[in-house]
């Protein structure tokens, strides 16, 4: 059963343009010119109940827009969209009770207090049962190992703890669609890592259908068994996460770290597939098409270099290259 | 009903987080009616009466007209809701599945509450230790109007600052709306000086307007004159209230939906 059906979706932002300067400014008091800027452009999407679909695209791609309009926030200027049989936009209270919204920069939660003021709050208001609060509480509490915060002022929490309550509250009234913008925004490794294990876990035994936009390609990656590639407003991929990223993501980022002064002679072998992005002698970074990246790397390891890491292709260019592929082929 | 209970109790819960903002709100209080008192002590020194008012009455007018202005605090909710939609994070009372005004108007509840109990310790404190004396009507019909009044008084306030709030969706800045209020408010309560001492005319005109009823009404009730206004200060305050939240629902539904949010 979908529980996301849009089609055709798109909004139109007006904008004003000023000119430069307080000349531009005084003309603007009498007469001002807009333009109108198309964040999402024609956009298809039905999402499955139980689904968890990545989001990605640039920053400006129209994710977000996206996410606000599925959750009612703003209205489509043209388009259809249906999310759990409603009309996001006339924001019903029957339907809001049905989501909830997890944006990695703005906070559900009172900074003043302790989680667990916010949490009776959100008792209230999506009317849980003393019995279906605690249960609910307690599940989310153990599996993000939080305990020991529930009496700390929030904030005085790190961001990764401080992520873990926001996810808490959400999660509480057991949501059929969880919308996640940038969860993961700012997170050292580790929080990070936490995050996705806990969001995988929701997934998986509550049956919760997610939405989640993100920069960062191991969010999706690791969790998204579907995603959406948004450019400039439109939607440019639409399929398996596997599948994409096993034909866009090309290249690998390889960085060697040197205690001295170092030279590396690129081999005829790889030559012409081998890029230098950065060298200042001790810290050396390449970028190698993905099939060679175990050659090179055998290769460098003769150097003996004191660190080295492997990392995975930038979203932008991943994106870029779908952009391209796509506009070719049209 | 119940969750914007647990909306008041939570801004209650964050009030009483900042105790400096409680001690010093009540160091004011106190400061402020000791200058009063001073200042009307010179004022009555040669005199019985100011404009038919004996000193007491007249120190029991200010008090509680300060006391009134002063649980006002509705301005911070016209200020977060601006601030809220002009930054983004406005979202959040959006995608839950409450009503914005009636969460706006629980913050105020819950916030208010530390005020008024300051504030009356406060008066009671400095009549007990400077010995002054307020002149309270004895009338218990009277004082239930005055403070229902004063009640529809702060609720009007409160809808009024939800109202000029949503006014960002329309037009994104509302420091001059917000300015202008406060001009009003500053003539009209009855906070600089009594309404009594306008000219009649001026008055007649003040009574058609809410404000008139938010501090001034209340407190002459209070020490026991205007008792003829009360039953008509009832009602006109019932019609204000009503007309600003229809008004307010309007406008909300209205501009609501033609807001962009672009790049929030």
């Amino acid at each position: 059963m979908n529980v996301i059906e849009a089609e055709d979706l798109t909004k139109v932002y007006r904008r004003y343009i000023k000119p430069e300067g307080i000349k531009g400014s005084l003309k603007g008091l009498f007469r001002r010119e807009y333009e109108e800027k198309a964040a999402v452009s024609h956009v298809d999407l039905c999402v499955e109940e139980g689904e968890f679909v990545g989001m990605i695209g640039r920053n400006g791609a129209g994710k977000t827009t996206l996410v606000k309009m599925l959750t009612g926030i703003i209205a489509p200027t043209n388009g259809s969209i249906r999310v759990l049989g409603y009309y996001p936009n006339k924001l019903e209270k029957r339907f809001r009770q049905q989501y909830a919204l997890v944006m990695g920069q703005k906070s559900q939660l009172f900074f003043e207090l302790t989680a667990g003021d916010t949490l009776h709050l959100f008792k209230e208001m999506y009317h849980l049962s003393e019995k279906e609060y605690e249960k609910n509480r307690d599940y989310f509490i153990e599996l993000f190992g939080i305990k020991d915060l529930m009496d700390v002022q929030v904030r005085t929490l790190s961001l990764g703890e401080r992520m873990k309550m926001e996810l808490l509250a959400a999660l509480l009234h057991n949501p059929k669609i969880l919308f996640l913008d940038e969860p993961t925004i700012g997170l050292d490794a580790v929080a990070g890592m936490q995050i996705r294990k806990y969001l995988k876990e929701v997934n998986r035994e509550r049956k919760t259908t997610i939405l989640l936009t993100s920069h960062y390609m191991e969010d999706i990656k690791s969790l998204c068994g579907r995603s959406v590639v948004i450019n400039h407003g439109t939607k440019v991929y639409d399929g398996s996460t596997e599948q994409l990223f096993e034909r866009y993501q090309n290249n690998k980022k390889i960085t060697l770290v040197f205690d001295s002064l170092t030279e590396i002679e690129i081999p005829e072998a790889f030559a012409g597939k081998c890029r230098i992005l950065d060298d200042n002698g001790y810290k050396k970074v390449y970028e190698i098409p993905k099939e060679d990246s175990g050659g090179i790397l055998e290769y460098f390891m003769r150097y003996k270099p004191r660190d080295i890491s492997l990392d995975e292709e930038e979203i932008g260019k991943v994106v870029e290259r779908i952009y391209s592929d796509v506009r070719v082929r049209a | 009903m119940k969750k914007y209970l647990e909306v008041a109790k939570v801004y209650l819960k964050v009030k009483l987080m900042w105790r400096a903002d409680l001690i010093f709100g009540f160091i004011s209080i106190v400061m402020k009616i000791i200058f009063a008192s001073l200042l009307w002590g010179v004022i009555f020194r040669d005199k019985e009466t100011v404009a038919g008012f004996m000193q007491n009455s007249m120190m029991a007018y200010y008090l509680l007209s300060a006391f009134f202005t002063q649980i006002d605090i509705s301005e911070k909710i016209s200020g977060d809701i601006t601030l809220g939609i002009r930054n983004g994070t406005f979202t959040k009372y959006m995608a839950v599945p409450m009503d914005t005004d009636k969460y706006f108007l629980a913050m105020e509840a819950g916030s208010i509450l530390p005020h008024i109990v300051l504030d009356v310790a406060a008066i009671f404190l400095i009549g007990l230790v400077f010995g002054i004396k307020i002149d309270i009507t004895s009338d218990v019909a009277i004082i239930l109007c005055a403070l229902l009044i004063a009640f529809l008084g702060l609720l009007f306030m409160a809808q009024l600052s939800y109202f000029l709030g949503i006014l960002t969706f329309r037009f994104e800045e509302i420091s001059t709306f917000l300015m202008i209020k406060q001009n009003i408010m500053a003539l009209i309560t009855g906070s600089i000086i009594p309404l009594a001492l306008l000219p009649e005319m001026v008055v007649k005109c003040m009574q058609i307007l809410p404000f008139y009823y938010t501090a001034y009404l209340p407190s002459m009730l209070l020490i026991g004159r205007n008792g003829e206004e009360a039953v008509g200060g009832m009602f006109v305050m019932l019609g204000w209230n009503l007309g600003i939240w229809l008004l307010s629902r309007n406008v909300y539904s209205r501009y609501r939906v033609k807001y962009d949010g672009a790049g929030i």
